[in-house]
């Protein structure tokens, strides 16, 4: 018994350095949504196997000591002081080591998902009853009608504030969301990998349009995004290379030159 | 059940007091509230007041006096439950505390605009009656002790002029800080002094509505030493609870 | 007719609680039948939005409230623990029968808010500032039916542990208590401390709707996660409130049928219960993973969370070690019990990835959330009461239920359930976000909408079934033999069934050397 202990220990105090260990290499992308599945992944492993060998030794104690006669009686163990504190400490320990790997791999990815990587495009959103406002910062602004556009490969940081009730900005592709309340700036970052349209929709409950909160993420390559964000504007005199520095100066014309927003 | 002849006869008990009780609250406080505040009905919060408050009154006298009445076969576990209920008590007053900490923490200004200042010298006076009061109705109680109803009685009420006075103290205090213009709704700190002051000067009415309770029959010549020993706990609770307002409240 | 309605006696305040809270099932249990054939396809089928809201926030507040908090801590505490312990009565019968009626009269405002204008529409948690300054529903009536129930609880507490600790029979020591009685008293500490935080919450909720104040308005100085903090400091300890006793019903019917010991007794008491009374008050954080809290308090409630984990399963060791070496009979309790070894393992353990911040961040209110407390608490708990009324129904009623239809009814139960939320299960994970009348963007979710909606129709006939035998048993039902399991413990071996007032002719003299849960001797 106290073998086993030690040797469940053991795997995960391994383990912790394992995950500490295998980071990903300096200027990758670090692609939190990936990862997510990664320790999902695990998890279901982990929790699989613990119900199944609670669930089995329960089934195989049901099956095999039935009542065979009627004056029959349990013969469970007594156990001495000793034999009782190790079925209290010896599983204590092994659970305790199984949550502690659970807890440092969780944590790991919590980072991951938390900490925003330098350069990502920042993107206001607000939330309200019941639609949403995504400002790219250059007085461009779009709703859920339109969606979210993004580019391909650069991640996107949301500032999000609701103007009313609680929501929640959930894109089930990446596995990311958080709340946006009155009040408060909350956060969250993504990397969109591919190109394509991904559902958004709220996800705190917000009154009667609650499930009517939704609208796509639509992910185009960077080269397109630019263009969209910043279209050639002859009249202002900046060299496109400088587009971001100007970004603010060149808000009204480039909201001039786009399609009304909303 | 005839068959059974033990040392204690048993039939099967019943009150009509408890029901009656919560009938009354059914009506007085969701109905009513709801009428009023939700639907701005007061006719009909009216009507719901009007079945709800007899109901409760009845209630409740029913039961003390049930409750005075069998006062000899009394077991002496309410001393002890008591004690537990009031646990739960101090748990409200600390969430309370507890949002007002988590309001005033995350601020960086306090208190916020708009706050007029609030006089030291009624809650100065507010302590003065209270503590006081605790030790009154001690005397209440030794007396009782030693067979003195009279006397008793005396203190009992000399304790409940205390508890009135205190309240009256409130109202005032509360009259004045409104007519400046500092309202339920004003900021987060009207909004935590009201609330916890308020729930706290609801306990002492309450406290007092318990000793009306104990007055009554002491009045007939009866008591329950029970109710007396309660009451006297419940409110050396409240007189505690009032320091921690106090000083979080007013002196903080 | 009048010792009935205005009873203080513990077995009929027991039955009357009983009742109460099965028709609140009732009512719950049709509202999900409503809201599963609403989304037996994307698009509004049959029910505007603002109605399923309310059926939501019905059936949530009901089952969790009105159902399961007194079917276990009303219902079965009430009538058993007296017999249990030896005692006449509880401490203050007619507390007790204030708690009762303020329970049904708490129902009773339950249901008057289907009949009302601008029904409340806040679901269960009623966060702010929905509930508090953009819903048109009449929040009212959730935070008056919060306090009732939650008075009615508290005085429940005071009665119960004030029992215990005084009213033992003479010689009953701690160690000799049955497991289902230190559930109890684990489950009623919680209420005690815990429920007064949330009375707080809704009274604040209350004041800033109707009286103005600016505890949950951020332009005032106030704060919106307040509420949340608060709510979750009672509602995460009030799942042990409904886990705790289950698991007391599930050691004793195991202890009896199996003729068995409770394994590890002490430990499971100190260590199972009181553990999880203990860390349970530490984890509230884990319902606002998503919320905006800091981070490092979302990441500490995680590793709390997560040690949650050790007391559960040191009860769920003794109660698969009470069948080693057992010697057991199959009743219809002992069916559901047996189903739910299963049922608590998949509840349980599908609330560790919960538990984990980072995948929350994903699985957070999505239907994954849904099936997770669904299993622990809408099956493995609600299996709990269903056994606990079969196992004690001949000492209730004097009566015998018939067998075989109650085992029809829980096979069907048990096929059904699983139906219902093994689907919800895998498209919780792939993005069904809860509370959605619709889910017109997800429509390749529709075919397991669908079989879930199936399941929801099986459950519902097997609790037909089911409430049809309880009734007809009670009626017509043969004779109870005195003690059917063969059970050692007080209720069954010094009471007649149903016992009458008073409940013990004599009160038992109890010896060191007995046990409630010890056969090896017999
Ligand atoms: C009876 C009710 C009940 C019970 C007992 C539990 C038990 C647990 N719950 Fe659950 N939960 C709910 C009812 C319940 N829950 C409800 C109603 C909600 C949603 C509320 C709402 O938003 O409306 C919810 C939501 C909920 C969330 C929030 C999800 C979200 O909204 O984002 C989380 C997150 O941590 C969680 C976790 C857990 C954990 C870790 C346990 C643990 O106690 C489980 C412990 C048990 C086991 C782990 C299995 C047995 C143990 C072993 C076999 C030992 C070995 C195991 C290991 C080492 C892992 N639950
Ligand atoms: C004890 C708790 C409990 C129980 C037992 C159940 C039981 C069921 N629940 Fe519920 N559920 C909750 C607690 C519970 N639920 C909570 C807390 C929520 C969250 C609410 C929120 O989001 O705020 C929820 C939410 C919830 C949803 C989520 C909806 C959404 O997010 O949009 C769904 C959807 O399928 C659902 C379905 C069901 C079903 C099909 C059952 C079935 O098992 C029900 C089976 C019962 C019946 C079908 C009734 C049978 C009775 C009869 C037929 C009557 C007989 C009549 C007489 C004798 C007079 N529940
Ligand atoms: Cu916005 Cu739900
Ligand atoms: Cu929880």
């Amino acid at each position: 018994m106290n073998k086993r202990s030690i040797l469940l220990g053991t795997v995960a105090a391994a383990s912790l350095f394992a995950i500490g260990a295998g980071d990903a290499g300096a200027g990758a992308l670090n692609d939190h949504t990936e990862h997510w599945k990664e320790l999902w992944g695990h998890v279901l492993l982990d929790i699989g196997g613990i119900g199944v060998v609670f669930g089995l030794v329960a089934s195989y104690f049901l099956v095999s000591y039935r009542r065979t006669r009627d004056d029959e009686v349990g013969k469970g163990p007594k156990f001495s002081f000793a034999q009782s504190m190790a079925w209290a400490l010896i599983p204590a320990f092994v659970f305790m080591a199984d949550d502690f790997y659970l807890a440092a791999s969780g944590w790991k990815l919590w980072n991951d998902q938390r900490i925003v990587p330098e350069g990502a495009m920042e993107v206001k959103l607000t939330g309200r009853m019941w639609s949403w406002d995504f400002d790219y910062g250059n007085g461009k602004v779009t709703t859920n009608e339109e969606g979210l556009i993004v580019p391909q490969g650069k991640p996107v940081v949301m500032r999000m504030k609701s103007e009313d009730a609680v929501h929640s900005f959930f894109i089930p592709e990446y596995r990311i969301k958080e709340d946006l309340m009155p009040g408060r700036v909350t956060y969250l970052w993504f990397l969109p990998k591919d190109t394509g349209e991904y559902v958004f929709t709220c996800t705190e409950f917000c009154g009667t349009n609650h499930s009517n909160m939704w609208g796509k993420v639509k992910v185009i390559p960077a080269a397109e995004f630019d263009a969209w964000l910043n279209p050639p504007a002859p009249e202002v005199a900046a060299a496109p290379a400088e587009g971001e520095a100007m970004a603010e100066g060149a808000a009204p014309a480039a909201e001039a030159a786009a399609p009304a927003g909303h | 059940m005839a068959e059974g002849h033990g040392h204690v006869e048993h039939h099967w008990e019943y009150s009509y007091y408890p029901l009656i009780a919560v009938a009354g609250i059914f009506f007085a406080l969701p109905l009513g509230f709801a009428s009023y505040f939700e639907y701005g009905n007061s006719m009909l919060a009216t009507i719901f007041l009007g079945i709800g408050v007899p109901l409760i009154v009845i209630g409740v006298a029913g039961w003390t006096a049930e409750g005075v009445a069998n006062a000899h076969r009394e077991p002496g576990y309410a001393m002890t439950g008591l004690p537990i209920f009031i646990v739960s008590e101090t748990m409200i007053f600390l969430s309370l505390f507890a949002s007002y900490w988590m309001l005033r923490l995350t601020t960086e200004v306090w208190p916020p605009a708009g706050t007029p200042e609030i006089g030291l010298t009624i809650p100065l006076i507010m302590t003065v009656i209270l503590v006081s009061s605790s030790f009154t109705y001690h005397a209440g109680e030794l007396k009782l002790e030693a067979g003195d109803m009279g006397g008793f009685k005396t203190w009992l009420l000399i304790t409940m002029v205390l508890g009135a006075a205190f309240v009256g103290c409130t109202v005032y205090e509360y009259s004045h800080l409104i007519h400046e213009g500092f309202v339920f709704g004003t900021n987060a700190k009207s909004t935590a002094f009201y609330s916890i002051t308020g729930f706290h000067a609801s306990h002492v009415t309450a406290g007092l509505g318990i000793f009306i309770a104990v007055l009554i029959p002491a009045l007939a010549g009866k008591v329950s030493h029970t109710l007396v020993k309660g009451a006297g706990l419940y409110w050396h609770f409240v007189d505690v609870i009032w320091f921690f307002v106090v000083s979080q409240i007013y002196f903080w | 007719m009048k010792e009935w309605i205005f009873t203080t006696d513990h077995k009929r305040i027991g039955i009357l609680y009983l009742v109460g809270s099965i028709a609140a099932f009732a009512v719950a249990g049709l509202m999900a039948l409503g809201i599963r054939v609403e989304l037996m396809a994307p698009g509004t089928q049959f029910i505007e939005p603002d109605i399923y809201n309310v059926m939501l926030y019905f059936h949530g507040a009901a089952m969790i409230l009105a159902f399961l908090i007194p079917g276990l801590t009303g219902f079965l505490a009430n009538y058993l623990i007296p017999l249990m312990i030896g005692a006449h009565d509880v401490a203050f019968p007619r507390i007790n029968a204030f708690s009762v009626w303020l329970f049904w009269f708490a129902i009773v405002l339950a249901l008057l808010s289907l009949a009302i204008p601008n029904p409340p529409d806040i679901m269960w948690t009623g966060y702010v500032p929905y509930s508090s300054q953009y819903s048109s529903g009449n929040s009212s009536f959730y935070v008056f039916t919060v306090h009732m129930l939650g008075f009615s609880s508290i005085l429940g507490a005071v009665n119960f542990l004030c029992t215990v600790i005084f009213m033992r029979a003479p010689g009953l020591g701690w160690m000799q208590l049955n497991f289902f009685v230190w559930t109890i008293l684990g489950a009623f500490v919680i209420q005690l401390i815990f429920i007064p935080v949330l009375a707080a919450a809704v009274t604040l909720l209350l004041f800033d709707k109707y009286f103005g104040t600016a505890f949950f308005v951020p332009d005032k100085g106030g704060d919106v996660l307040l509420y949340q903090n608060l709510f979750w400091f009672y509602s995460h300890p009030a799942v042990y409130v409904i886990l705790l006793p289950a698991i007391g019903v599930f050691m004793d019917v195991i202890s009896t049928m199996a003729r068995n010991q409770v394994f590890n007794y002490k430990v499971a008491v100190f260590g199972g219960v009181w553990g999880v009374v203990l860390l349970g008050s530490d984890v509230w954080v884990h319902h606002l993973y998503t919320s905006g809290m800091a981070d490092w308090i979302r990441i500490g409630m995680m590793v709390t969370t997560l040690l949650i984990s050790i007391p559960v399963g040191l009860l769920i060791i003794s109660l698969v070690g009470t069948l080693y070496r057992g010697s057991i009979q199959f009743s219809t309790a002992m069916w559901y019990t047996a189903a739910s070894f299963w049922l608590i393992l998949i509840g349980g353990l599908t609330g560790i990835p919960l538990a984990m911040t980072s995948l929350t961040l994903h699985l957070a209110e999505t239907y994954f959330v849904m099936a997770h407390f669904h299993f622990i608490m809408g099956i493995t708990a609600t299996f709990a009461v269903f056994a606990g009324v079969y196992h004690w129904f001949p000492k209730m009623t004097g009566k015998m239920y018939n067998e075989s239809l109650g085992k029809l009814a829980m096979t069907l139960n048990f096929i059904g359930v699983n139906l219902i939320f093994w689907p919800l299960f895998v498209i919780g994970v792939e993005g069904m976000p809860r509370r959605y009348q619709d889910y017109q963007m997800f429509p390749q979710f529709e075919v397991s909408q669908w079989w879930s909606t199936i399941g929801a129709v099986i459950v519902a006939l097997s609790t037909i079934l089911m409430i049809w035998n309880w009734i007809s048993g009670a009626i017509w039902g043969p004779k109870a033999p005195a003690n059917p399991w063969g059970s050692v413990s007080l209720e069954w071996t010094h009471t007649q069934s149903p016992p009458g007032p008073g409940n013990f002719k004599e009160i038992p003299k109890i010896s060191p050397d007995w046990h409630p849960h010890e056969y090896s001797k017999a």
